[in-house]
């Protein structure tokens, strides 16, 4: 036997690899592939049993109906865009410069303080959300799109810091010691020279909290009423007022799921580098 | 210190304060009446309560369950894939697409999409088990408290796969040819090479990932509040929901507070496991 066999299998492995990976095809592709027939598909041709998958009957018109009648759905992506972009954006500001300093400045208990930022990431929502709730409500501060982005940075200032840090800690020191000899500051170092050379990880950590912004869901549970609800939040109610119009129902979830996974599929790269590393790597 | 504080006052403000706070609460007798919150200490009471709650017995049992499932089934699965996607023939980026797409999908969208698939009159599933003869009668899949806790169990399985099965993968990717050159050299053939160099060599990202879905499974909410609200008859109540639906339905915040503090003591323990896993050591010693 050859190395290349060992590594690549006689024709009986590769029969089963064939069938795994077919079975896996199946099992990840299926389920989403339902929701978008479904979603293009008439009422009537969709309680059929079975469905009637003839061309004729695909249309637009749960898109449309969703869109025009729900003023919800449309508020629901506006806000979640403000939610998710303020979180990502702050979690950014704050978060680059506190994994850089973490990762590379003489911080006392660096190691300590990461582990214990990761640590705090652990635990059930639950446990942080009743008090804040309380102190939120005291506030007057409930249904406001801001407050509920400022609760996203418990976890979205998180994630930022563990992928960022991870990858300071990999770039070779020599080129913060040549500019250091340059005589310039700390500052300047981490703007003109750390910075421009972190545009993919900074990538990563600015796609990984979007996304987990935007498919958040108990926290504006508890904190929004009306005004500021998010798009979860709207798909979750469709899902209850909405429960025999199967075709909109789903439509609504397609649109409300494309945004965030064309950027995974565009980022797929830089986001699964991004959490195997930050995952893995202490 | 310029660097950090302001990410630390602002973790300190919406994480340390409500940690703290959430301890405290779990010691008072809060209700929630008119927008005006009344708080009074009452010491263990919460506890004393949980403890004789029949309630929060079940869902404790219903969470071992659905943990301890969850864990073994995804690690297995997710195994499996990046083994299958390790190989020459699974390298195509089609597929890590593939993965990536669940696990963008927001949670409570799979929820919806799985309560359509699961639906009792017009649910594909039903369909489908039905003219393959697998079923005589359309069921009510999430009607009975058995099934329904186990379809929970397979929809979350499938929405936790991909990314441990990436985690993984990385662990694959990471494992030297040369060891399996020489594993070959030395006459070793498929499963020796398996068992000896590939298993070995991702030992530490197995356990990572058997504890950090641990973790997760004991906060997954959003697909029991869209599919099941608990029900029928609590079989789908996990601790989590339980906490939730003590707190903001009933409004009784400070025992809420004790039943999230049991899943915090739990989560707490696993988490220590996890940074022991991932501490950095010296070079050279063994994890």
């Amino acid at each position: 036997m050859s190395f290349a066999r060992l590594q690549h299998g006689g024709p009986f492995r590769q029969t089963m690899i064939l069938v795994g990976l077919a079975v896996f095809v199946v099992w990840s592709a299926g389920p989403v592939l339902w929701l978008v027939i479904s979603s293009l598909l008439q009422q009537k041709a969709l309680i059929q049993q079975p469905p009637d998958l003839s061309p004729a009957n695909f249309t637009l018109t749960n898109f449309t109906t969703v869109v025009g009648a729900a003023a919800a759905l449309g508020r629901g992506i506006f806000n979640s865009l403000v939610v998710s972009l303020f979180s990502t954006a702050v979690a950014l500001a704050l978060g680059a410069p506190a994994a850089y300093a973490l990762a590379r400045l003489p911080v006392p208990r660096a190691n300590g303080i990461a582990f214990l930022i990761l640590a705090t990431q652990m635990l059930p929502g639950i446990a942080i959300a009743i008090p804040l709730f309380i102190l939120i409500s005291k506030l007057g501060l409930i249904d406001n799109v801001l407050s509920l982005g400022v609760v996203y940075l418990s976890f979205n200032l998180p994630i930022v810091i563990w992928i960022l840090r991870g990858f300071f800690t990999s770039i070779p020191v020599g080129l913060e010691k040549a500019a250091a000899v340059d005589g310039v500051g700390i500052f300047a170092t981490f703007w003109y020279i750390v910075l421009p050379i972190s545009i993919p990880p900074l990538t990563a950590a600015a796609v990984f909290a979007f996304v987990e912004a935007w498919n958040e869901f108990f926290f504006a549970l508890i904190l929004t009423r009306q005004h500021a609800q998010t798009v979860p939040l709207v798909i979750a109610q469709f899902a209850g007022q909405y429960q025999t119009v199967f075709g909109q129902m789903m439509a609504a979830a397609v649109i409300s799921v494309t945004p965030v996974i064309l950027l995974a599929i565009l980022f797929r790269n830089q986001i699964i580098r991004g959490f195997a590393d930050g995952m893995m790597k202490g | 210190m310029v660097f950090v504080a302001p990410a630390m006052i602002v973790l300190a403000a919406i994480l340390g304060f409500p940690i703290v706070d959430s301890i405290l609460l779990a010691l008072q007798h809060v209700q929630l009446t008119g927008g005006a919150v009344s708080q009074s200490w009452v010491g263990l009471e919460n506890f004393q309560r949980l403890f004789a709650d029949p309630v929060f017995w079940k869902a404790a049992l219903n969470t071992s369950y659905f943990s301890v499932m969850e864990v073994i089934l995804v690690t297995l699965i997710s195994l499996g894939v990046a083994l299958l996607l390790n190989h020459p023939m699974g390298k195509s980026g089609f597929f890590r697409i593939l993965l990536i797409i669940p696990w963008a999908i927001a949670p409570v969208a799979n929820a919806v999409l799985w309560k359509w698939i699961l639906n009792a009159n017009y649910g594909v599933l039903n369909g489908i088990l039905k003219s393959l003869g697998i079923i005589d009668y359309y069921q009510v899949w999430l009607g009975t408290p058995f099934s329904a806790l186990n379809f929970l169990l397979i929809v979350d399985v499938w929405k936790s796969v991909p990314f441990v099965a990436l985690l993984m993968l990385a662990g694959l990717q990471r494992v030297p040819q040369s060891l399996y050159r020489a594993a070959y050299m030395d006459g070793a053939g498929p499963l020796q090479s398996f068992l000896h160099v590939t298993l070995p060599t991702i030992r530490g990202v197995i356990a990572i990932a058997i504890v950090l879905q641990t973790i997760w499974s004991l906060r997954v909410f959003d697909l029991v509040f869209v599919l099941t609200r608990g029900g029928p008859a609590d079989a789908t109540a996990l601790l989590n929901f339980l906490a939730y639906r003590v707190t903001f339905n009933f409004l009784d915040l400070g025992y809420g507070s004790a039943i999230a503090n049991v899943i915090f003591a739990v989560t707490f323990i696993l988490a220590g496991l996890y940074v022991w896993l991932l501490w950095p050591r010296q070079p050279g010693a063994s994890r």
